[in-house]
């Protein structure tokens, strides 16, 4: 029965993708594109324009000019080896390339080249990391050349040139774990080595792996012909990888299409906790089909309380071992930026707050696991804040071991003093509890209001959306804060000469204030609506009664 | 003669668990098989990693003779999934036009507007199928696995959503592809459909547990986990 011409397949091929980017095009609400430019520029320009103001202008002396010449190219490789890291392990898990669903059982089970059929894909892939990478490269380079010697032109190329690079050690390190069908426990073996080499360069000063790439940053203030090797790596990783495309795995590929369709519609709804469910599929990361540990029912004796206490922990305890590793990480993360907020790099504390957010994010999965199952929890015969709330336990306990590791990092980060071990320890569990309850409003947030209008935005004008959505993103992170600046306490304490454990002391009962608060937000925040919607149409029908008895 | 499906050791597991224990079949061109199991069984496994869209843990399957996945195993091979998928910004006739002309038919116009016809999708041509009811998506789904020409065709739960006319059209459809000389493999739980085929396989938790005639087999018992 088959009867067919390859090169009229891919003709169809080019034709049809030529006619559904002309509908894409017919069907773009180009009021709407303009709208989100609009709002991307407003609020990228704005950051852009506060990171510049926060750097000072004056060129840093001579001693730290040439400090960052010979550890610069070291430090900044070791941003690359993270790169090819997230690369290699990337592509052992399906990445880079993402296709649309009906594409895979359309044109990759068609008697087509896949390696023509994937070529389009794989350059847009390529095209928009490394677009990205350069811009990215370009902003920071200018910042830095503002202080370091040359030009802020060259700065901001020899950053275009570093971004890209870095995107493109990224493509092509994922391209060719793929195509070679590396296993991921070689891909993760590869860029520990990688990652670890290169930091062993930043610490000793051996010679690294990536020491090339990231001397390429500092083009801007010397060239030097030999870092050419570093772009000729990642593009013979990138032709190697595209000459290779028809060996990607359809598997992978079917697995990634919908899930990365679904990803993106989350990314534009800033939907958070869809993102982070969505990375976890396309990771392959799955809970556990057994807790390490499983609690004995004796807990779920004591009530309601208890219950819920025991589900906490029985999701807790499927956490597989690389998010524990990552959980971990993050805490190490947020220990030395702590540390380096004490030793004067103020704007620091954002870092924590927004890896607290992110701490809180993964921690808190019993609730967000609620959440997700708002249908449930409402059929409950038990008030939906006080549930919630309860919700809240299991993980706040949880953290206690990360906020141990935080302390250590903090520690280890300020020297390994003495003199730190006191407050690191103190401030450590609320800081990582204040962090995370950033993650906790996010997730409350995004829980559904049955008692709501659900068309309540679309009459919304566009200026008031997009204000709101900016507070939606923003308002979590702003509660992360104000638990992570208590360091400035202690801080201000040690210039001042004063108790340093009474002010971290006094910073840590801070924090747990703003806990508690949130506790209480969640716990209310159902009632305190319904009161003050039961107002508001009170109000309204006095007021339609006064006007129709006048 | 060369089989039209065949399988070597093929089997999939998932961790820990195992989907598809590994399995040894050969299907002869022409042959009509229907696939029965339980829900999570290894049908849909067995059907993905014959059509090249799972990749196998060991193992592997063959489409009149080429390993699956490869270009001409693709030519020879039509697959319908249970869950079918479309482009949201075609409509059907371009779907048809599209997979017909991927697959280097020239006349395919004939043969989309019969299948349009036949399952009563004429009047939904131009609209997009993503916007389909589940029963229709299913029917717009059979036209494109069936637009192009194919020796072998592998079809999931195909029942599933379908109204009682597009059931009849459906079982036409197959048995005339079965009258032209195609290898039919059909996972289904629609016990009656089994009547009409050749070959009965039965997969329970991840293993054959019965492969001859349907007219020997108590099928009702063969659906049950252990």
């Amino acid at each position: 029965m088959s009867d067919t011409a390859p090169s009229v397949g891919f003709d169809a091929l080019r034709d049809l993708r030529r006619r559904r980017q002309l509908h894409r095009l017919g069907n773009l609400d180009w009021f709407e594109a303009a709208y989100r430019v609009y709002l991307f520029g407003i609020f990228g320009g704005g950051a852009v324009l506060w990171i510049s103001n926060s750097i000072k202008d004056e060129p840093v002396s001579e001693a730290v000019a040439a400090d960052v010449l010979s550890h610069g190219p070291a430090v900044l490789g070791l941003l690359v080896a993270f790169a090819f890291m997230a690369g290699v392990r990337g592509g052992a898990q399906g990445g880079p390339v993402a296709l649309e669903a009906a594409d895979v059982v359309y044109v990759m089970l068609a008697p087509i080249d896949r390696r023509r059929a994937l070529w389009k894909p794989a350059v847009q892939r390529l095209r928009s990391a490394v677009f990205t990478g350069a811009m990215a490269g370009g902003v920071i380079g200018q910042l830095a050349g503002r202080r370091l010697p040359g030009s802020t032109i060259a700065w901001f190329g020899s950053g275009a040139l570093y971004g890209a690079n870095l995107a493109a050690v990224w493509v092509g390190a994922a391209l060719l774990a793929h195509t070679l069908r590396v296993p991921r426990w070689l891909a993760t073996s590869l860029g520990l080595v990688g990652v670890a080499w290169q930091a062993a360069a930043v610490t000793w000063g051996v010679v690294g792996p990536f020491d090339l790439d990231g001397s390429l940053a500092l083009w801007g203030w010397r060239v030097r012909g030999i870092d050419v090797l570093a772009l000729a790596g990642a593009l013979a990783m990138v032709v190697v990888g595209m000459a290779l495309l028809r060996r990607l795995s359809l598997d992978a590929l079917a697995r990634r299409s919908a899930l990365v369709a679904q990803l993106r519609f989350a990314v534009t709804m800033q939907d958070l906790r869809t993102v982070i469910l969505l990375r976890r599929q396309l990771n392959q990361e799955h809970a556990r089909r057994r807790p390490y540990v499983r609690l004995g029912v004796a807990g779920a004796s004591k009530g309601f309380t208890g219950t819920v206490w025991r589900r906490g922990w029985h999701g807790l305890l499927r956490f597989p071992v690389p998010r524990l590793i990552r959980m971990a990480a993050i805490a190490a993360g947020m220990g030395v930026l702590q540390a380096m907020v004490v030793r004067g790099t103020t704007p620091a504390f954002l870092g924590t707050a927004v890896l607290g957010f992110v701490l809180g994010l993964e921690i808190m999965e019993p609730l967000s696991q609620e959440v997700d199952q708002a249908d449930r929890a409402d059929a409950l015969p038990v008030e939906r804040g006080e549930l919630m709330s309860r919700h809240l336990f299991a993980p706040a306990v949880a953290l206690l071991p990360f906020a141990l590791v935080a302390a250590v990092a903090a520690w280890l980060a300020l020297g390994a003093h003495g003199d730190a071990v006191a407050p690191a320890l103190v401030l450590a569990f609320p800081t990582l509890l204040g962090g995370a309850t950033g993650g906790v409003v996010s997730i409350i947030k995004d829980m559904p209001d049955p008692a709501s209008a659900p068309t309540q935005q679309n009459f919304m004008p566009p200026e008031m959306v997009g204000f709101t959505t900016a507070i939606r993103i923003v308002w979590p992170i702003v509660v992360s804060t104000l638990t992570t600046c208590t360091v400035l306490l202690p801080r201000a304490a040690f210039e001042r000469g004063d108790s340093v454990v009474a002010a971290a002391v006094r910073g840590a009962l801070g924090s747990l204030l703003v806990v508690l608060l949130v506790f209480q937000w969640v716990r209310l925040r159902d009632r305190l609506r319904r009161k003050i919607r039961a107002f508001m149409d009170e109000g309204r029908a006095y007021t339609s009664q006064q006007r129709s008895s006048a | 003669m060369t089989a039209a499906l065949s399988t070597h050791q093929l089997a999939k597991d998932y961790g820990d668990r195992p989907a598809l224990e590994p399995l040894d079949l050969e299907v002869p061109e022409g042959q009509h098989v229907a696939l029965v199991g339980h829900n999570g069984s290894g049908k849909t496994t067995l059907l993905r990693m014959a059509a090249g869209l799972l990749d196998p843990s060991a193992g592997e399957a063959r489409i009149m003779g080429h390993v699956s996945g490869s270009l001409e195993a693709r030519r020879s091979l039509s697959w319908l999934s249970d869950t079918p998928t479309f482009y949201d910004d075609l409509s059907l006739w371009e779907h048809l036009e599209y997979v017909g002309r991927l697959h280097g038919v020239a006349e395919w116009q004939g043969k989309a507007e019969e299948l349009l016809e036949r399952l009563q999708l004429s009047a939904r041509r131009d609209d997009i199928p993503t916007t389909f009811s589940r029963g229709l998506r299913q029917k717009a789904a059979i036209a494109l696995g069936m637009v192009r020409p194919f020796d072998v065709l592998l079809v999931d739960e195909p029942f599933v959503g379908l109204d009682s006319n597009g059931k009849t059209t459906l079982l036409e459809l197959l048995d005339e592809a079965a009258q032209v000389g195609a290898t039919l493999l059909v996972a289904t739980h629609e016990l009656a459909f089994v009547g009409r085929v050749g070959r009965l396989l039965a997969l329970r938790d991840g293993a054959l547990v019965y492969d001859g005639p349907p007219s020997e087999a108590d099928v009702h018992t063969l659906v049950l986990p252990a």
